[in-house]
């Protein structure tokens, strides 16, 4: 059957929120993320772009392109409660929608032209959005998920374009093959090596041709550029992991801090995992370097979700880990392998005190936010890890610049 | 060296002694039965280094030598075979020759003198408990041993003989099962922990047994005499967790039902539970306990409710069903008790009819951490 795919992103989504609190800020430069040595633009407004700023760079390099624009740290927590406004919204008034990141919204809207008009619909969804939260939003219209991405991203800013059913192909062919969902600086140095720069050149090659260069990959980037895709609608968005990592604002060697921070993290990972009712079975520890090399080790653990069994095996994986006696710009967590349920008490290894104690310090957790009781050792480690539930079935927050 | 003997007799013994040999051996040797015959004794051995078992069988014969035999092409062979006396002869090129009514079949056979040799005894002490009872005590607790490498004392069964009783433990530090006879005893106090291969080769081979088998043991071995057949094994070397100290002498509440009733119903509601934790739930309150599961990636759930009688507060605790399921299956008594106290404490399983006099059973199952 003929679908009928929207795909609707808030333009500039940090930098509308943050003009939308300080009305100052509107038609002036203006760049959100990190201000920190490290830090790297999360979010930049358009009057920056043409000074060649983008997402994703560092902010000392924006800086020195766009001088006069301003700065701001900017705050997840205001932009996740905006992002769930436009989620109520387009919840109430669509059949099916997938959340597929912060600021971007795919909605099934097949069926619905019989009474509607799925054009006229999503129109009006959009001013309803506009009007309601004052956040600029564009939206593509198509019979699947890439191409409506792919409209979007030319209808913006703030606009909405429709790509009737049968001219996908004219549509994407003369478009760059940057454009394409799933084409990055890689894969487009590659293709245009070969000669590769637009879509139409791909839409005329032969799908083996695709295959021999870039493998199976080759195949689906064929196929998005034929406007071929299949993949359905997901409303529920299932976690198959969870992590957190932390980049130093300057290299460190201070094993005692990195320590206090891997258990830092562990700790509030653990009682996420508890709070979700969910065990991991495989746990890694991820280490960064000065000199940027990365390197991270995994092992295979009985399903747990008890900070005295997972402390313990991290600090091990990353006694294990650390060995180059480098500065280290980044550590991290992840557990992954994750099921649903409780931890399984040990005859011999849990004592009543310490179960209570869990109990008692989720409890308080759940009352007075995750950071409310924590290890003393812990203590070091500033702000770690995440305030959201992760097990919600949202996706995760992830920054804009950064690719998923 | 030269025997004749029957096949049917000499591969019923075999097939005993081949649950020894491992699939795969670091060595060769052990691929191997070892024949040593004396005159017509012909006494078969197996071994895959920890265990070592023997037989000795009655042969027509007046040679003396040892060999060892492929085992796996020996055993396929006289599994062919119909009941018929078979020659075995040395031949000088280094195979043994095995003729029937139908042929002649050779083997190459390695020496046996590299087979290693089964560990003497060192001044061992010894007691002698009859064939079924030591069958039954294995039986009741080898499933709750663990398979976990890090911690190998949980992996085999732990014997505890006293002058008062024998007691038999196992666990994987979730579950665990004491098993006590009162009507056997030891002279002397001994303790030690037996792994599983070799247990679950008695177990096979003395269900219903009505002799008497002895059992020697030393701090490094211990070696069961049944019959015609010797078993030697070496013992998991280690100290035994302190088991009597976990278990809770205070338990408030109390639940007896119906084995079969509960085992169905846990058995059906554990279906719809998660397939890797099979975290079942029990909610009891005045003389209901309900029992539920869910399975929140595939939306599966499932409640039932069963009457029971219940003394205690009402309480709600976790379990995987798995264990329950197990527990419940290795009794075999009408009705069951299950004594509790609180939702992080374990969980005590006793039969409450069907058991021989001096006969008892404990089984602790540990709950899982309900989010309340």
């Amino acid at each position: 059957m003929q679908k009928t795919i929207l795909h609707l992103d808030l333009d500039t989504f940090f930098v509308s929120v943050e003009r939308l609190i300080n009305s100052e800020l509107k038609n002036k430069p203006l760049l959100v993320g990190g201000l920190s040595d490290r830090g790297v633009v999360a979010a930049c407004s358009y009057e920056t772009r043409g000074y060649g700023v983008h997402s994703g760079m560092p902010m000392k390099m924006a800086k020195e392109l766009c001088p006069e624009a301003v700065a701001i740290k900017g705050n997840a927590g205001t932009y996740s409660n905006y992002s769930d406004m436009v989620t109520e919204i387009i919840k109430e008034q669509v059949p099916l929608f997938e959340k597929s990141s912060i600021d971007e919204f795919y909605a099934d809207l097949t069926g619905m032209d019989r009474f509607f008009g799925c054009y006229k619909y999503a129109s009006e969804l959009r001013q309803r959005i506009l009007k309601e939260t004052g956040l600029p939003i564009s939206f593509g219209l198509s019979v699947n998920k890439v191409v409506s991405k792919v409209a979007t991203n030319e209808a913006k800013p703030n606009n909405q374009l429709k790509i009737d059913y049968g001219l996908e192909k004219p549509f994407l062919a003369p478009l760059s093959i940057k454009k394409i969902p799933m084409v990055g600086d890689k894969t487009y140095q590659m293709l245009s090596n070969l000669g590769l720069r637009q879509v139409r050149t791909i839409q005329e090659m032969p799908i083996d041709v695709m295959q021999r260069v870039l493998g199976k990959n080759g195949r689906i980037i064929w196929k998005r550029a034929n406007g071929i895709d299949h993949t359905p609608v997901v409303p529920f968005c299932e976690r198959k992991s969870i992590s957190t990592e932390r980049t130093f604002d300057k290299d460190t060697i201070d094993v005692v801090k990195l320590r206090g921070i891997l258990i830092a993290m562990t700790e509030n990972l653990a009682y996420q995992l508890r709070r979700g009712e969910k065990l991991t079975a495989c746990i890694a520890v991820k280490i960064r370097y000065s000199d940027f090399n990365t390197y991270s080790k995994q092992m295979r653990i009985p399903y747990t979700s008890a900070d005295h069994i997972l402390i313990p095996k991290i600090l091990e994986l990353f006694k294990t880990l650390y060995n180059r006696r480098l500065l280290v710009r980044l550590v991290g967590i992840r557990f992954s392998h994750l099921v649903s349920g409780n931890y399984q008490i040990n005859l011999f290894d849990d004592t009543e005190e310490i179960l209570n104690l869990y109990h008692a310090m989720d409890h308080i957790r759940k009352r007075y936010g995750d950071k409310s009781v924590i290890r003393a050792s812990a203590m070091g480690a500033r702000t770690i890890g995440r305030m959201q539930n992760p097990f919600d079935g949202r996706p995760p927050i992830v920054l804009a610049h950064r690719k998923q | 060296m030269k025997f004749i003997v029957s096949s049917t007799y000499l591969l019923k013994q075999l097939q005993v002694l081949g649950g020894v040999i491992n699939n795969s051996n670091t060595l060769p040797i052990l691929d191997n039965f070892l024949f040593d015959l004396k005159q017509d004794k012909l006494t078969v051995s197996a071994s895959d280094l920890e265990t070592t078992m023997s037989s000795v069988l009655n042969v027509d014969s007046d040679n003396e030598g040892t060999i060892a035999v492929p085992a796996k092409l020996l055993l396929e062979t006289l599994k062919t075979f119909p009941e018929q006396p078979l020659t075995f002869v040395v031949e000088d090129n280094n195979t043994v020759e095995i003729s029937s009514n139908h042929g002649k079949y050779a083997l190459a056979y390695a020496d046996g003198a590299e087979f290693p040799k089964a560990v003497e005894l060192a001044n061992p002490s010894s007691t002698s408990i009859m064939g079924d009872i030591l069958a039954t005590a294995i039986d009741k607790t080898i499933f709750a041993a663990g398979n976990d490498d890090l911690r190998p004392v949980m992996s085999g069964v732990f014997f505890q003989f006293s002058p008062e009783s024998l007691t038999f433990v196992a666990t994987d530090a979730h579950k665990l099962v004491k098993y006590q006879r009162t009507d056997v005893t030891a002279s002397q106090v001994a303790e030690f922990i037996m792994p599983k291969k070799p247990l679950t080769l008695l177990k096979g081979i003395l269900a219903g047994s009505e002799s008497d088998v002895l059992i020697e043991y030393n701090d490094s071995n211990a070696k069961f005499s049944f019959e015609n057949t010797e078993l030697i094994c070496r013992l998991i070397d280690g100290k035994y967790p302190n088991y009597e100290a976990v278990i809770p002498k205070e338990n408030p509440n109390q639940l007896s039902i119906s084995r079969t009733q509960f085992l169905s119903s846990v058995k059906r509601v554990a279906i719809f539970s998660n397939k890797t934790t099979h975290q079942i739930r029990l909610k009891i309150a005045g003389a209901e306990l309900n029992i539920s599961a869910e399975d929140i990636d595939y939306s599966n759930k499932a409640e039932e409710r069963l009457t029971c009688s219940y003394q205690g507060d009402d309480m709600q605790i976790g379990f995987n069903s798995r264990f329950l399921t197990e527990m419940l299956n290795n009794l075999n008594s009408d009705d069951v008790s299950l004594e509790m106290s609180l939702p992080n404490r374990a969980g005590i399983l006793t039969p409450i009819d069907g058991l021989d006099e001096g006969e008892n059973v404990t089984m602790l199952v540990m709950p899982v951490m309900l989010n309340s």
